[in-house]
């Protein structure tokens, strides 16, 4: 992990508090060491002072004893009392410097001890020295005897040297112990308080570099805030929606800033409490806020209401709210809930109202044009043709030969009448809303219309070879239709030398882009293809003979209507597919039917 | 076959009808009786008569002012003293919908008017010399749409 990646990574807030209390321990843990570090050097350094005063205590307890023994000696020489003046004011001195080193030793038994024997070494001392100057005052005594009190003192003088140097050399001991651990305390101190000032210091830095860091990304966060914040603003007012929150425990109702725009009233006009809102409210509608804010809700629950409300600028509006409610990170609960302007949707839903009721009624006409067409139109028509068979019956012959010929065009021109109605009626009914899809199989219904057209098959002579075909969703009767127009349209169209070949065939499995239709959804298709050696046509014709009433031949050489093929569409549009047609001229021509899959 | 006159009677509000009919049955070398009304109402009150017997076939136009065939038809089949009469519907239109619902209310045969005298000889011909015992109502919806 590089130092990167270490300061990149997030530390938990937990994690931030144990570094700094970590720190804090260690920044008191350093300053104690010091204190007692500083405590120590001041004891070893008072010690210092301790061992070099007893020494020179002890020094000093020598040098008194020596002016006393060098005065008296120097009495004793000349008889001069004036050298015994050091030796006069020894007892005193001697006392004064032995109580020092006795405070100085209290706490040492052995110095205590080697101060004991001492003590009494001196006092022997001094005895010696006060009995040679009462034997030589005497001048009585024997010079051997001051010999021997002088050999005696410079014994015990030897003694007291002696012991004042063990002192000296158990001092100098202590004293060196005492340096030793003052040079190691002086080494050892700074170095500690120095790792631990760093730690310290490190973690310090470390914590402030992730609070800077924090407070960045915060400030960052704050902006997106607030770039989202007036976004929001701005989307909230060109789509015409509010948002409301409700602290249900602090009763604090709060309103976005738009809903003074969809009230087109001020910020002073609204009050920001139910009863604020509720002022807005149309009368009838003002039970509605009323009920819908007492009715407590469950969580995940969403409540719509709709109502309308009166603008500021006197306008009627059509309002919906939905709220629901939540739990915000106090675990307080806190229902909220956006408001849309509707009146835009509800005009245009009103106006769509409108439309469809004109449909509908245009759908009636329509429908009862067809009653029209299929009962009174047929009804006099079948008439016509019923007293034309009959004159053709019994007065056919009567006639003259123009006679003749009018009677049989009246004749034909009442059949083709016929033949329209009923093709027109076949269209009409095949836009009829009420389709039932069944799950059906195909190829009963091409054996049907083979059957419906059984007699001119025959007659013509045609053979019909077919694939075997699906078992499909379908309009039955609508499937027969188109199945019956098709081979009806493929036998009429022959050609007259030939006898005529229709084939079938399925393909199941048509991708959607391999015909390139756009006009549909879906991508699957089972394409059935009625393809025959007639006459064909231009393929520039492919799209025109779908439409209503559009024929490429004259009455005379094929008759028919021109609604036959535009049926065929309006049945395959029916079934969301698509029809296509090519042709080729005296080659023949091929219908793709194309039924989603 | 029935040595007695086929009683017809033919429920039609349309002269033109009417006179197809007649003419047509009279052409038939069959002895019947023909009996012609010009609508619904007509038809029930004939029907109603104590006095007249009951006719064999009714022929039975759907379209008609007054009162209607469908109506008549619900009326006769929800007479048991009609069960006897067979009914033929008799139209101009032949739309599912009233084929459908004359056969659910108990029609025996569906004739769609033709177009053609010659051809309504033919069709009359046959439903007169039908074997209406073996022709009742609701035993085959297939054979109910009349063709030749």
């Amino acid at each position: 992990m590089t130092l990167k990646n270490i300061l990149k990574f997030k530390f938990p807030a937990i994690l931030l508090s144990v570094s700094l209390i970590v720190a804090i321990f260690l920044l008191f843990f350093s300053v104690s060491v010091s204190y007692r570090q500083y405590k120590a050097v001041i004891e070893t350094e008072k010690w210092v002072v301790h061992s070099h005063k007893v020494t020179i205590e002890l020094q000093n307890l020598i040098s008194i004893l020596k002016d006393a023994e060098t005065g008296q000696r120097g009495y004793l020489l000349t008889r001069d009392t004036a050298f015994l003046q050091p030796y006069n004011g020894s007892f005193d001195k001697a006392l004064t410097v032995f109580i020092n080193l006795k405070k100085l030793t209290i706490n040492n038994t052995t110095q205590k001890q080697n101060l004991d024997t001492l003590q009494y070494l001196i006092d022997k001392r001094l005895k010696i020295l006060a009995n040679v100057l009462l034997q030589n005052m005497d001048d009585t005594l024997l010079q051997q005897n001051i010999k021997t009190l002088l050999v005696n003192g410079k014994i015990k003088m030897d003694d007291i040297r002696l012991k004042t140097s063990q002192m000296e050399v158990i001092e100098a001991k202590l004293l060196q112990k005492r340096e030793a651990n003052y040079q190691k305390e002086i080494t050892t101190s700074p170095l500690s308080y120095l790792v631990t000032s760093i730690i310290s210091l490190i973690i310090f830095i470390c914590a402030y570099y992730k609070i800077y860091k924090d407070i960045r990304h915060l400030k960052q966060a704050n902006n997106q805030l607030l770039i989202n914040k007036r976004l929001f603003e701005h989307s909230e007012h060109l789509s015409n929606i509010c948002n409301w929150c409700w602290n249900l425990e602090a009763n604090h109702l709060t309103f976005s800033n738009n809903i003074h725009h969809m009230l087109r009233c001020t910020q002073k006009d609204f009050e920001q409490t139910v009863d604020g809102f509720i002022k807005f409210v149309h009368p009838d509608d003002k039970h509605i806020i009323t009920d819908g804010a007492k009715n407590v809700l469950s969580e995940f629950e969403t409540s719509t209401v709709y109502y309308r409300v009166i603008r500021k600028d006197g306008e009627l509006c059509y309002f919906t709210s939905s709220s629901k409610l939540i739990k915000d990170n106090y675990n307080k609960q806190i229902r909220i809930g956006v408001i849309t302007d509707i009146t835009q949707q509800h005009n245009n839903n009103k106006i769509l109202e409108e439309k469809l009721f004109d449909l509908e009624r245009s759908n009636k006409e329509l429908s009862a044009f067809n009653h029209v067409a299929s009962h009174d139109l047929r009804e006099p028509l079948r008439k016509i043709q019923t007293f034309i068979s009959r004159l053709k019956e019994n007065e056919f012959e009567s006639l003259t030969d123009t006679g003749k010929d009018y009677f049989l065009r009246t004749q034909a021109a009442a059949n083709r009448m016929q033949l329209l109605i009923t093709d027109l009626l076949a269209f009409s009914r095949a836009n009829k809303a009420d389709r039932a899809f069944e799950l059906t199989d195909l190829n009963i219904l091409l054996e049907n219309s083979q059957q419906e057209l059984s007699q001119i098959i025959e007659q013509k002579e045609a053979k019909i070879i077919a694939n075997k075909l699906p078992i499909m969703y379908v309009i039955p009767f609508q499937i027969q239709q188109l199945f019956t127009n098709l081979l009806s349209n493929a036998l009429k169209y022959g050609k007259e030398n030939e006898p005529i070949m229709i084939k079938i065939i399925v393909d199941y499995n048509c991708d959607k882009n391999a015909v390139k239709q756009k006009y549909t959804t879906d991508n699957k298709f089972c394409k059935i293809s009625i393809s025959d050696n007639g006459i064909g046509f231009e393929q520039e014709q492919a799209e025109a003979i779908f439409t209503l009433f559009n024929r490429l031949h004259s009455d005379k050489e094929y008759s028919g209507t021109g609604i036959g093929l535009t049926i065929c569409k309006k049945i395959v549009e029916n079934h969301k597919g698509f029809i296509t047609a090519e042709g080729f001229p005296n080659i023949g021509g091929t219908f793709n039917i194309y039924l989603p899959a | 076959m029935n040595t007695e006159a086929l009683h017809i009677l033919l429920a039609d509000d349309d002269d033109d009808d009417r006179l197809f009919f007649k003419d047509a049955i009279n052409e038939l070398k069959v002895k019947t009786k023909v009996t012609l009304v010009n609508d619904g109402a007509q038809l029930m009150d004939y029907l109603n008569n104590v006095e007249v017997k009951v006719p064999n076939v009714i022929f039975l136009d759907l379209n008609m002012p007054i009162k209607g065939g469908m109506q008549c038809l619900n009326e006769i089949r929800s007479n048991s003293k009609f069960n006897e009469i067979s009914i033929a519907i008799y139209s101009t239109s032949a739309s599912d919908e009233d084929i459908e619902e004359t056969f659910v209310k108990g029609a025996n045969i569906y004739i769609k008017k033709p177009n053609e005298f010659a051809e309504l000889k033919r069709v009359l011909s046959s439903v007169i010399s039908l074997n209406w015992q073996y022709y009742t109502s609701g035993l085959n919806k297939q054979n109910f749409m009349f063709s030749i």
